[in-house]
């Protein structure tokens, strides 16, 4: 008898624990159907007539749009290349740098220390100067700090996890440093390489302070929906909620990749 | 090709765009911190140390020092003990693999949020009339709770939406790391009787000491980037209750006048702290982890 009380405690307990992580986005789902009136009620309701028109008000207007744009350009362009430079160097660090390699991964790790606002504020003048100032190209620049060293730090044990007999094969046949590479290397790490790319993503996606500093007019979509509430009189709460709700579908639709990472790096992680 | 010249032109790219921008934004910062200049107008002069001073007799550079480091302490603690009790709760319960990846996908979910949506999220269930929170509390009779305008409860709730962030995914990380461990000390202890939580005191979280480690470490960067979540949901306020120093330099450096020189003088500072703490402690955590 105490047995089924505690298992079932337990599995209260889980329940309660699954509510409390995607209970306040499924809330905000929700909200994004509703209409205010439904949203301004004292007790919270769960059933309601949907309406699309949150969506519809968010995709008519400009700002909004103009900021999913934006968002869509920067981060492809950075992500791209951070990858394209990136990757090469993390191939190197692992393969051919044997006794600087630390050192230059340390240095590309420490820029993560950094804070962005000591980014940000010298970048605001200097753009000034140089007449880029609220220009995507100068939100690229500066995302390139994140993605490029974002990619070396994950890629390096991506690559240091391909069975070293491979590329000693490829090399006595005579294969180049840039064919080992390219025909045998990338290709066998290139499912880490993807995970880390879409981590990449991610932070680049969801970043808000140098967005807001460096090109507050051409403004990308979390600096435009973190504006929101000064539309109008009343606070908007379903139009905030669709927003919050396009903001968050990008990132969640690779969910499952996220753990397939979790899962390998884990296991080759402890030795 | 040959070997060098694929190092040099694999790295040199990647390494020379990294440099130069981390060179261009610390030149930068030193560069104006010394002088007087703001956004308003384009002149200029060399102040020498007068930004540095002044900052030494500012006393919201002080309470925005103080709200940073209680900020750090407070999300890694709770982020790690969150994860920890979590992590071997349901190591102990959930043993049926489909369940655990269950919880483990609904763990992950709120990482993967942008914080920004993360703090209208939590705004929204914080607020005193229409938040689910406050509707829950008045069930139980206590509220409507001021969660983020009380200036004693404001840092806490705004800490509570990162541990919520960071403290599930950890778990879910610790929990995969703690299948891995070999069974054989955790068997031996379940021979000599031991309590399930002597096992994991003195068995597991032991043999997990480098990871744990290198995750506080992680989670100890990542806080210094909190700027959006507290942006997005206090905007530093009540008064000054929440405003830490990333919000403090914005504030000073693009709202209030673009006073970019005193801003640019205080980003110099957080620099060389969080640099200097974090290449110790990162240098000595791996020693200790090792």
């Amino acid at each position: 008898m105490g047995r089924l009380i505690s298992v079932t405690l337990t599995r209260a307990l889980l329940a309660l624990l699954i509510v409390v992580a995607l209970g306040p986005i499924l809330w905000t789902v929700l909200g994004a159907f509703k209409e205010l009136r439904d949203i301004v009620t004292p007790v919270p309701k769960l059933l309601f007539s949907p309406t699309l028109e949150n969506f519809a008000t968010i995709l008519r207007n400009p700002t909004i749009r103009d900021g999913l744009l934006h968002s869509v350009i920067v981060v492809s362009a950075s992500v791209i290349i951070g990858a394209a430079l990136g990757i090469p160097a993390a191939y190197t660090l692992a393969r051919h740098a044997r006794n600087w390699g630390d050192d230059v991964q340390f240095f590309v790790l420490s820029l993560r220390f950094m804070p962005p606002v000591a980014i940000a504020i010298p970048f605001i003048v200097i753009y000034l100067d140089l007449g880029i100032y609220d220009t995507l190209f100068g939100l690229i620049l500066v995302y390139l700090i994140t993605t490029i060293s974002t990619v070396i730090w994950l890629s390096v044990p991506a690559f240091e996890r391909v069975p070293l007999n491979i590329e000693e094969a490829a090399a006595m046949e005579g294969c180049s440093p840039f064919e080992i590479f390219w025909r045998f290397a990338l290709p066998v790490a290139s499912p880490s390489l993807f995970g880390a790319l879409v981590f990449t993503f991610v932070l680049v996606w969801n970043e808000l302070l140098l967005a807001l500093t460096l090109a507050a007019q051409n403004a990308t979509l979390p600096v435009v929906a973190a504006s929101i509430t000064s539309l109008g009189k009343e606070v908007p709460w379903g139009v905030i909620n669709a927003a919050t709700v396009l903001l968050v579908v990008p990132p969640l639709v690779f969910i499952g990749l996220l753990m397939g990472l979790l899962n390998t790096s884990v296991q080759s992680g402890r030795k | 090709m040959k070997r060098k010249t694929f190092v040099t032109l694999s790295l040199v790219p990647a390494i020379g765009i990294l440099a130069s921008l981390a060179l261009v934004s610390v030149a930068g910062a030193v560069w104006f911190a010394l002088m007087n200049r703001t956004l308003r107008s384009s002149d200029y002069e060399f102040v020498g140390a007068y930004n540095f001073l002044r900052l030494l007799r500012d006393k919201r550079f002080f309470n925005a020092l103080e709200i940073s480091a209680i900020w750090e302490v407070v999300t890694v603690t709770g982020t790690l003990v969150l994860a920890v009790l979590l992590a071997v709760l349901i190591y102990e319960t959930v043993k049926k693999p489909l369940w655990r990846n269950l919880i483990c996908f609904a763990f992950l979910v709120p990482v993967l949020l942008p914080r920004v949506a993360a703090a209208f999220i939590w705004r929204f269930l914080y607020s005193p009339s229409l938040g689910l929170i406050n509707y829950l509390c008045g069930l139980v009779g206590i509220g409507p709770v001021e969660f983020l305008a009380d200036p004693s409860l404001a840092l806490i709730s705004v800490a509570i939406v990162d541990i919520w962030q960071w403290g599930l995914f950890f778990t879910v990380i610790l929990l995969k790391l703690m299948e891995t461990l070999p069974r054989d000390p955790i068997e031996a202890a379940m021979l000599d009787n031991a309590r399930t939580w002597e096992i994991h005191a003195y068995v597991t979280l032991p043999m997990l000491k480098a990871p744990i480690i290198s995750l506080a470490l992680v989670k100890a960067v990542e806080s210094l980037r909190s700027f959006d979540l507290i942006f997005v949901m206090t905007g530093g306020g009540p008064g000054t209750a929440t405003e830490t120093l990333d919000l403090y330099a914005y504030q000073m450096g693009i709202n209030m006048g673009g006073r970019i020189s005193y801003a640019s003088a205080m980003s110099i500072l957080l620099l060389i702290v969080t640099t200097v703490v974090f290449t110790i402690i990162w240098k000595a955590g791996k020693k200790w982890a090792a």
